[in-house]
């Protein structure tokens, strides 16, 4: 029964934006800012899985939505490729920065598993700011949609034929994910966050388990930050930039930590805000610093965590008691783990 | 019913706490087949030997051996893998998880399950449900098996992380004051439960104990730490007779009943 | 090139000694509480224009170097006694996110008051010219911001070792339980901790303003090598933040004569070998933190 009703809400919001093109005009939005939307929760769906699932801060996620973003802007500017080769090799960088960064982000946890992540995800941006010669530095680079893959037809993508392969990305992603986080794979993940001494006390090496999530994460991060150049044509080192990490983080705690369906949510909330605010008023930012702090009091659990709450359903979402006991049990900020 | 063979021993274990020696070259053997307990007056050091033991915290200086093999250095999940198996004295659990989940997690740990991203089916999934059926009827959870752990009693909790440091198939069970917060009925029912860890499991038990009643009841040998040091070894009469434990736990009262 | 080696290490050190200080602050803050504070920049930069619009309004540097950073502290304390205290039982990156989001706050806020572009911001005219070391010659201002930035480590130093109130520090840092076993009001140790690092802050902020310029975003273009420092020097260990300050300040500096687009990144890699040697950082403290 539940199960029915999961499955009749989620085909009921793959309808409405599949008439998104139909529906976009009526609410004043561009069609490609909903593509937007779906693209981003992509990469919220990434922190989602490291930090709403395991359990860790993850605040360097841009490096590898950024790293996707540049794997399409270099490949079309230095290497003839067409559409499908592009995002193939923007999500390969991605999947190496997560390769290289991995082995040190898994050694910790807690803060400090935080800092290496923000420290460590500044990296490529210092390289694609200072690299002007090839990047352009802090100008960012221009992404002409190259022509989709088809023999001899130069077809061009259009805003449309991106947004329905943004919702068709971001159909499949979420039901990879749903799947992913509902495997034994994913329950591990979810014990992680819980109890990771417990974890550890049932014979699982935890490090490989998070070395794992963590290469899965870059993945869906770089896959996002390539649709992201394509759509809006551009990757600067901003989509590189901490402060990217940050909208992440903050779109996933708005639409709820460890809900698959709470990554869109937030990233919606984020990305129309964003358009809207911004063209009502120059001070966007302090909205949305202000929705930080405004989040962080008093909405932790985000909309869907709540709504779970509500419903007492989702034994994933996070609760103060929950996280109370957590602090009380470990010292602050860090996860007992042991050794 | 006790064989001869060493299963554990650990020697001349010490361990610095921030200038402190929580731990002073403690030496200890657990024979095979034996409910072996630890005790000792607060502060004695019981619980950072024990961390050492299990891989929680590696110690200084000293030598763990388990089955033979030297495990002094060895990584707390891989010593799971080789047949320990631990509770600690909060109840180390996943709250937020049922109790069958948390049961089954460390049957499919073992089952070398929990890395895969398709529940398996088939003669897999049989083997799993029985095993936390066996494990849960073996604790006696059964019944609450669809709770969420964390809206259950203390005792419960300490039931089922019992169940879990079983599923991974241990021969030596490591249990760090598993009566502490529990009422007597509670705690009755946690000695029949160590009991039939050796009657009907036939695995070897060391646990930390404060409760003297416990001890003396369930253990067949008995270690005394003080101030971090080795202070007394043997059969519950041999210990409940030392006048040096008797001295140590002086003003603790808990030896006056005996 | 290789005359520009002395002058470029000095100037190494007058970087390293910023990142120390920043970073000193942070590890302050983190140790005691276990919050990132991402909006530490924000009170460099708020110190930095405090100071400037003193300056321009005729006070003297000398009081501005001492005023600003205090304003900068009352502004923290006030937003730690009621915006991060309600986080320190929740998980920690809840704490890192609300100061995330106040640094956002600030910049614009910066923006507005002191417009989205630098403003010049000259040290005083005492501290004009050069000085001559005897082997080489250095500026007079930098010479003074080392100074400064020393003065300042060792008085942190000896409060927090030589005083009653440094050593509950210190012990709670430890155990924050025991301290509260023993009477001793944690929340008064947690805002006077915050204050502290805040002080810090903006000390190096008003410093910085006057050799690395000023400007919105001026403070959060430190706080990132300071994230670095405080790893490499490991977390928990003041000593550590010290050293892994200059460390950086150097390479930094050197990579800058050498290959200047790898100066940033000269600190990653630094960071990357002594976490593959020691993952706990140079002087980090094991059990702490893991």
């Amino acid at each position: 029964m539940k199960a029915r009703t999961e499955l009749i809400a989620s085909a009921a919001v793959v309808m409405v934006f599949a008439a998104g093109p139909v529906l976009s005009p009526l609410a004043h939005l561009d069609i490609s800012i909903v593509s937007e939307v779906l693209v981003t929760s992509i990469a919220v769906m990434s922190v989602n899985l490291l930090l709403g699932y395991t359990g860790l801060p993850a605040f360097g996620n841009a490096a590898y939505f950024g790293l996707g973003a540049y794997g399409v802007a270099l490949s079309v500017k230095y290497l003839d490729v067409n559409f499908i080769e592009s995002i193939l090799i923007g999500i390969a960088a991605a999947f190496l920065g997560g390769l290289i960064l991995a082995p040190f982000l898994l050694r910790r946890r807690g803060i400090y598993f935080g800092l290496l992540s923000i420290a460590f995800g500044q990296v490529f941006y210092f390289i694609a700011y200072r690299y002007t010669d090839v990047t352009g530095g802090e100008d960012g680079m221009n992404v002409p949609r190259p022509p989709l893959a088809l023999p001899s037809a130069h077809v061009a993508v259009n805003e449309l034929a991106m947004y329905y392969l943004a919702l068709v990305l971001f159909v499949v992603a979420v039901i990879m994910f749903r799947g992913l986080v509902r495997s034994p794979f994913g329950r591990t993940l979810i014990a992680i966050r819980q109890n990771e001494t417990r974890a550890r006390y049932l014979g699982l090496n935890t490090d490989r388990f998070i070395f794992v999530a963590l290469l899965i994460s870059a993945t869906m991060a770089g896959l996002s930050g390539a649709m992201f150049a394509l759509l809006i044509n551009f990757a600067d080192p901003l989509r590189l930039d901490w402060h990217q990490s940050g909208y992440f983080v903050l779109s996933m705690i708005l639409g709820g930590a460890g809900t698959v369906w709470g990554s869109l949510v937030g990233a919606f909330i984020y990305v129309i805000g964003h358009d809207i605010i911004s063209t009502i008023t120059q001070w966007w930012q302090i909205f949305l610093g202000a929705l930080f702090v405004a989040c962080v009091l008093f909405f932790p659990r985000g909309i869907l965590g709540t709504v779970d709450v509500l419903l007492r359903r989702s034994p994933q979402a996070f609760t103060d008691d929950d996280v109370d006991a957590a602090f009380e049990a470990h010292a602050p900020g860090e996860v007992g783990r042991g050794v | 019913m006790a064989s001869d063979a060493i299963l554990l021993e650990a020697r001349g274990i010490s361990k610095v706490f921030g200038g402190l020696r929580a731990v002073d070259d403690v030496s200890l053997q657990v024979r095979e087949g034996t409910i072996h307990a630890l005790i000792g007056p607060n502060g004695a050091g019981k619980t950072t030997f024990f961390n050492a033991i299990s891989g929680f915290a590696f110690p200084e200086r000293g030598q763990v051996t388990f089955r033979g093999t030297d495990v002094t250095r060895t990584l707390n999940w891989r010593r799971v893998a080789m047949g320990m198996g631990r509770t600690f004295q909060t109840p180390s659990i996943f709250p937020e998880l049922t109790v069958d989940e948390n049961v089954r997690l460390g049957v499919r740990a073992h089952a070398k399950q929990a890395f895969h991203l398709r529940t398996p089916g088939g003669a897999a999934k049989a083997a799993v449900d029985g095993r936390v059926d066996e494990l849960l009827g073996f604790v006696n959870l059964t019944a609450q098996r669809d709770r969420q752990l964390s809206e259950l009693a203390h005792g419960s909790q300490r039931l089922c992380e019992i169940a879990m440091s079983l599923s991974t198939d241990p021969v030596l069970v490591l249990l760090d004051e598993p009566m502490a917060g529990l009422a007597e009925a509670e705690t009755d029912r946690i000695m029949g439960v160590i009991r039939d860890l050796r009657l009907r499991l036939g695995l070897t038990v060391l646990f930390v104990e404060h409760n003297m009643r416990v001890v003396l009841s369930l253990a067949d040998r008995i270690t005394v730490l003080d101030r971090g040091k080795l202070l007394a070894e043997g059969t519950p009469a041999e210990i409940a007779a030392n006048e040096a434990v008797r001295s140590a736990y002086l003003g603790e009262g808990v030896l006056d009943h005996v | 090139m290789i005359e520009h080696i002395g002058p470029q290490l000095f100037n190494g050190l007058v970087l390293g000694a910023f990142y120390a200080i920043v970073a000193l602050g942070l590890s302050l803050i983190m140790n005691l509480t276990g919050t990132i504070n991402m909006a530490h920049g924000s009170f460099m930069t708020l110190a930095g224009y405090l100071a400037f619009t003193m300056v321009s309004r005729g006070t003297s540097f000398w009081f501005a170097l001492i005023a600003a950073p205090l304003i900068a502290v009352i502004v923290g304390v006030i937003v730690e006694r009621t915006l991060v205290r309600p986080l320190y039982k929740r998980e920690p990156f809840y704490s890192l996110l609300m100061t995330f989001g106040l640094s956002l706050m600030a910049e614009e806020i910066y923006r507005l008051i002191w417009g989205p572009n630098g403003v010049p911001f000259s040290p005083p005219h005492a501290l004009d010219g050069a000085a001559s070391l005897g082997f080489m010659v250095f500026p007079t201002f930098r010479i003074f911001i080392v100074v400064v930035l020393i003065v300042a480590i060792v008085a942190l130093a000896l409060f927090l070792t030589r005083t009653r109130f440094g050593l509950r520090l210190r012990a709670a840092v430890q155990d924050s339980e025991m301290i509260a076993a023993l009477g001793t009001n944690t929340q008064v140790l947690y805002a006077v901790n915050f204050g502290l690092g805040i002080f810090l802050a903006g000390i190096a902020g008003v410093l910085a303003a006057g050799m690395l310029g000023l400007s919105p975003t001026s403070g959060n273009n430190l706080l990132m090598p300071a994230f670095v420092t405080v790893i490499i020097g490991g977390m928990g260990s003041l000593f550590g933040s010290i050293v892994g300050g200059l460390l950086i300040g150097i390479a930094i500096s050197l990579t800058t004569l050498f290959i200047p687009a790898a100066s940033e990144v000269s600190m990653y890699i630094l960071m990357a070998v002594v976490l593959m040697v020691r993952p706990r950082g140079l002087f980090g403290e094991e059990g702490i933190f893991g």
